[in-house]
């Protein structure tokens, strides 16, 4: 083969597999980015507004949980960016401060679906009296506890754990069953999963865990000693297992499925999920308790949707937002599919009848907290934060006092900037 | 070609492109890296030029100097590995039998995998419930339970010098084996007559002739490890306690996670500035065999 | 150097154990020490295909078994539709290599022909500000680059992520080209400019075809770098039908609520590997030949 037939050959493999890359566009009105974990929830809604709006159909963009601010962020910055947007309300504050958003006051004012939304919802997506979102695909921590493992123990499978005291003791009853069969469970990594799960007992017990501005006190309170100490020290008896200290998150939810854990932190997302992946796991589920009966807590988690700064649809986009809270698309998208409204006044619906433990999870909504702060990513969710540092420290070596004190420390430094 | 300068200037035309590419690309960026790093710019937007309190920060950040701490440890733990079993392997497919080069290309195989495929694939295997390398232990009767790697960062440490091992080994192998081919065949005929030994061979023929070739992948090798960012975020996320974390993991962290653009760019030009002084010296012993 | 690892082939097998230092007997001692290795190290990539061809459940089971109790191709089906569909991923890789490789020829042949051939003045500058790319770490430079692209329209977008992956190359690449240029031998030239041919003719008629050796080999090295890179990928490509495979990796191992699925994350893995793989077992000599050429000479 001469020079020139063997260079065009290779010329030529070059360009197909350049024109191959060009064919995956594919057309779409209005682009939305969804995180990994509200996709489910976020797909039933969107799926529900393609069939009546063909017009004007969404394109629903998955983006992995822990990329989706950064992907939010530099998006912004380099002014590419969806025309909607569900994320973690949890980063709210940054983005709205940032000035990322659309500011949805006046729309939303008169929208009397948004004076029903959850009070922790309104709250978070304002900032300095303007309204920058509104709830999307609510979630929320709650208890679960393994029926059959229960009563395999001898304790009553139609009673939940009331108190931190009592979560320890039935996991050391569970525990002595022996095997791979566990007490309790916790992903020892994940500083999410955590904030998520472990904070509101903390909370229920008066805690207050991140500080808002510079000068409060970052864990303030005795409850986040006495959760540490509880943890440990059934850490320390063996109750939970080994791999959960390194656990950043991938057995969040399969640790439980397996059928070897009693007792769990988890979220609402959870009754969908096991009903349909274990199917034959009998379990339970309550709000997270405190140190005393009657002391209870959650964290209000979930989705946000909000309009980028720079979309290209906002008057859709509105028109979504709009569509997303009324009645209809709040009991056929999300209640139908198990999942809460965030209007709360709707928890009480055809679907949720004969599932008790979704209405637990919306009268957890009522008791849940969510944390109005800047930084969270830096206190809370960065893989060496503060926060995970504190757990770990305080649950796997034992230095409870420690650990509270160097996180106090870090999170100041972090709110002083 | 001839001088004239003409064709001095031709030549130029040849290397423009390039030339501009690198600026562009490169020194360009470069410069604006640096000017960021005296700004407490944010992701999230704003920014003030701050001086060199980025870089005093850093000086006093704790986390800092515990991820330039863990990453020189990785460093100094791999490298003497990655050279001592790339000679050791070097020797023992050194001769040009069959089932010898078979080796030598399945011992180099992994060198064409992706980073960050292979660090996927010995997270799996190194996994406490489905992972066969645990399993492959237990089955030896090594260990009595499967370990969890992950939990101390000691013991991550060494999940990822072994899979990391596995992945770059063949590399030093192939180019030790080249260099000792290179050898010619007289000097080694001599020492035979004299009737040396083989480990006297080795040590005293074999290893002072490559030595230029095992410095050059030694510093190769220890500039990647001072880079490691694929191996440890796929593996260990950092932990735990962000005791696992490489000085480019805490750039990305920086810069990507927590928004500090302007504490990201000075942490950055700190690092260039060690790699700087790695790739010099790996420039000057380059030159220095291609001027003999 | 045009360093092949072969020495020459009049060599007796004894011959080569005795230039190795090794006497028959231990020659075989060691051959099987050798070959335990050889499967030591393939030990993992064996494992990974067949956890790929289990059921998916079976794949996740604990405890795991070494070999599947059925063979399904469950595990690659999930692959094939994750996300956007892994031809949406693999499409992408393979458009960024495309760049990639025709960035690094088009940058690399040209300079290394320009730094071989001609007097160029301050030569030596050049050529060290060509191989700045080795001394400033890319891994410092995506917050700039990112910014850049940002205002350039090529955030996000294959053609912007190919730049990045050339800046990688350029350094390999242009050193590679300039050797092999200057191992053309003087008399080729000569004749060529006897003949009348212009620079730019005797470069295209008598230098290109010989040197295309190298150009397979940049080209090999760039698709191979371009198709495994991992950073730039992750914080480059914003949308999930923008992601390349090895991000893809990313997402199939985070999956739903923390579920890992494992069998699928095989599959990815092995197809992640497969194009790399096969280039190495068929154009062995190019890619090692390069990396010779390339790091140590």
């Amino acid at each position: 083969m001469t020079f020139a037939k063997r260079s065009s050959a290779f010329a030529l493999a070059l360009t197909t597999s350049t024109f191959l890359s060009f064919s995956t566009s594919f057309a779409a009105d209005l682009s939305m980015w969804v995180r990994a974990s509200g996709a489910g929830a976020a797909q039933h809604l969107v799926d529900l507004w393609n069939t009546g709006h063909a017009d004007k159909k969404i394109a629903v963009t998955v983006i992995p949980d822990n990329q989706m601010v950064t992907k939010l962020a530099t998006g912004s910055q380099a002014g590419d960016v969806p025309d909607l947007v569900s994320f973690d309300l949890i980063y709210m504050p940054d983005f709205m401060k940032a000035g990322f958003l659309t500011d949805l006051t006046a729309d939303l004012k008169g929208d009397p679906n948004y004076a029903g939304v959850a009070e922790a919802y309104k709250n978070i997506a304002t900032y300095d009296g303007k309204i920058y979102g509104a709830g999307f695909t609510p979630d929320v921590s709650i208890l679960v506890w393994n029926k059959d493992l229960f009563k395999k123990a001898g304790l009553d499978p139609e009673k939940g754990p009331t108190t931190l005291a009592e979560i320890h003791a039935d996991a050391t009853k569970i525990r002595a069953l022996g095997g791979d069969t566990y007490g309790y469970y916790f992903s020892g990594a994940c500083p999410g999963c955590n904030i998520f799960v472990t904070s509101p007992m903390m909370v229920a017990a008066g805690a207050k865990i991140l500080p808002a501005k510079a000068g409060d006190t970052p864990l303030d309170g005795d409850g986040v000693k006495a959760v540490l100490t509880e943890m440990q020290a059934m850490w320390k008896e063996g109750l939970i297992p080994a791999s959960a200290q390194a656990d950043n998150g991938a057995s969040f939810v399969s640790a439980f499925m397996s059928g070897n854990i009693g007792i769990e932190g988890s979220g609402g997302f959870m009754i969908s999920l096991l009903k349909e992946k274990a199917p034959n796991l009998n379990f339970g589920v309550t709000i997270l308790p405190g140190i005393k009966d009657g002391q209870q807590s959650a964290f209000v988690g979930g989705d946000v949707v909000a309009i980028p700064k720079g979309s290209k649809q906002a008057a859709v986009a509105k028109e979504f937002i709009h569509w997303e809270l009324t009645d209809e698309v709040q009991l056929e998208g999300l209640a139908k599919n198990n999942i809460i409204p965030s209007r709360p006044a709707l928890a009480d619906n055809k679907y949720f009848k004969d599932e008790p433990r979704v209405v637990t999870t919306a009268k957890a909504l009522g008791v849940g907290y969510v944390p109005w702060v800047f930084h969270f990513n830096d206190m809370v969710n960065s893989d060496s934060s503060p926060w995970i540092q504190m757990l770990q420290t305080a649950i796997f070596d034992g230095d409870v006092d420690g650990a509270i004190k160097k996180a106090r420390d870090s999170m100041s430094s972090i709110v002083a900037q | 070609m001839n001088s004239s300068n003409a064709s001095r200037w031709t030549g130029l035309i040849y290397v423009l492109p390039a030339l501009i590419f690198v600026c562009a690309f490169v020194l360009y960026p470069f410069g604006q890296l640096i000017a960021t790093s005296l700004t407490s710019r944010s992701l999230l937007g704003g920014g003030a030029f701050v001086g060199l309190a980025n870089y005093e920060k850093a000086f006093n950040d704790s986390a800092f100097w515990t991820a330039l701490g863990f990453t020189a440890r990785y460093t100094l733990f791999i490298t003497p590995i990655l050279m001592g079993l790339g000679l050791l392997l070097a020797f023992l497919v050194l001769p040009n039998r069959k089932i010898r080069k078979v080796v030598r290309g399945v011992v180099f195989l992994p060198v064409v995998i992706g980073l960050g495929t292979s660090s996927f694939l010995w997270y799996w295997l190194f996994d406490e419930q489905v992972g066969l390398f645990n399993k492959t232990l237990v089955d030896l009767g090594v260990i009595a339970h499967p370990i969890v790697w992950f939990n101390t960062a000691n013991m991550a440490l060494w999940a990822v010098i072994i899979s990391v091992t596995w992945k770059v080994v063949g590399f030093g192998m192939i180019l030790f084996v080249a260099a000792m081919q290179s050898i010619s065949s007289e000097v080694v005929e001599a020492s035979l007559i004299d009737g040396t030994s083989y480990l006297q061979r080795a040590t005293r023929i074999f290893l002072p002739l490559i030595l230029r070739t095992i410095l050059l992948v030694t510093l190769i090798s220890a500039i990647g490890s001072m880079l490691a960012f694929e191996q440890l975020y796929i593996m260990t996320a950092g932990g735990p306690r962000g005791q696992t974390l490489t000085t480019v993991y805490l750039i990305y962290q920086n810069s990507f996670i927590n928004f500090k653009l302007g504490y990201g760019a000075a942490l950055s030009v700190i690092l260039t500035a060690i790699i700087l002084c790695g790739t010099a010296l790996q420039l000057v012993l380059t030159n220095r065999r291609a001027h003999q | 150097m045009t360093g092949t690892v072969t020495t020459p082939a009049h060599k007796t097998p004894a011959d080569e154990n005795r230039i190795a230092g090794q006497n028959n007997l231990n020659g075989y001692l060691v051959g099987a020490i050798a070959v335990f290795i050889g499967a030591l190290m393939l030990a993992p990539l064996v494992l990974s295909f067949f956890a790929s061809i289990k059921p998916s459940a079976e794949a996740s089971a604990v405890p795991p078994s070494y070999l599947p109790h059925s063979f399904s191709l469950e595990n690659y089906d999930h692959v094939l539709n994750f996300g956007a569909g892994l031809g949406t991923y693999v499409g992408n890789s393979l458009g960024v290599a495309a760049f990639t490789i025709i960035f690094s020829l088009v940058l690399s042949v040209p300079a290394g022909f320009g730094l071989a051939r001609f007097n160029i003045p301050y030569k030596e500058v050049l050529f060290v500000i060509l191989l700045t790319p080795l001394m400033i770490p890319y891994q410092a430079l995506l917050t700039p680059l990112y910014f850049m692209f940002a205002k350039l329209g090529l955030a996000n977008t294959l053609f912007g992520l190919a730049i990045v992956h050339t800046i990688l190359q350029i350094p390999f690449s242009v050193y590679l080209m300039r050797n092999a240029f200057e191992s053309v031998p003087r008399e080729l030239e000569e004749a060529a400019v006897i003949d009348g041919c212009s620079t730019f003719v005797s470069f295209r008629r008598v230098f290109l075809p010989l040197v295309f050796p190298g150009m397979v080999t940049v080209t090999l090295f760039a698709f191979i770098a371009s198709w495994n890179e991992f950073l730039a990928a992750l914080i480059f490509m914003n949308k999930e039908t923008s992601f390349t495979v090895p991000i893809m990796l990313v997402s199939v191992r985070i999956g739903h609520f923390g579920a890992v699925d494992w069998g699928a994350l095989q599959a990815g893995i092995l197809i992640s590997i497969l194009p790399c793989a096969l280039i190495y077992i068929f154009l062995q000599k190019y890619y090692v030949s390069g990396l010779l050429g390339g790091a140590v000479k």
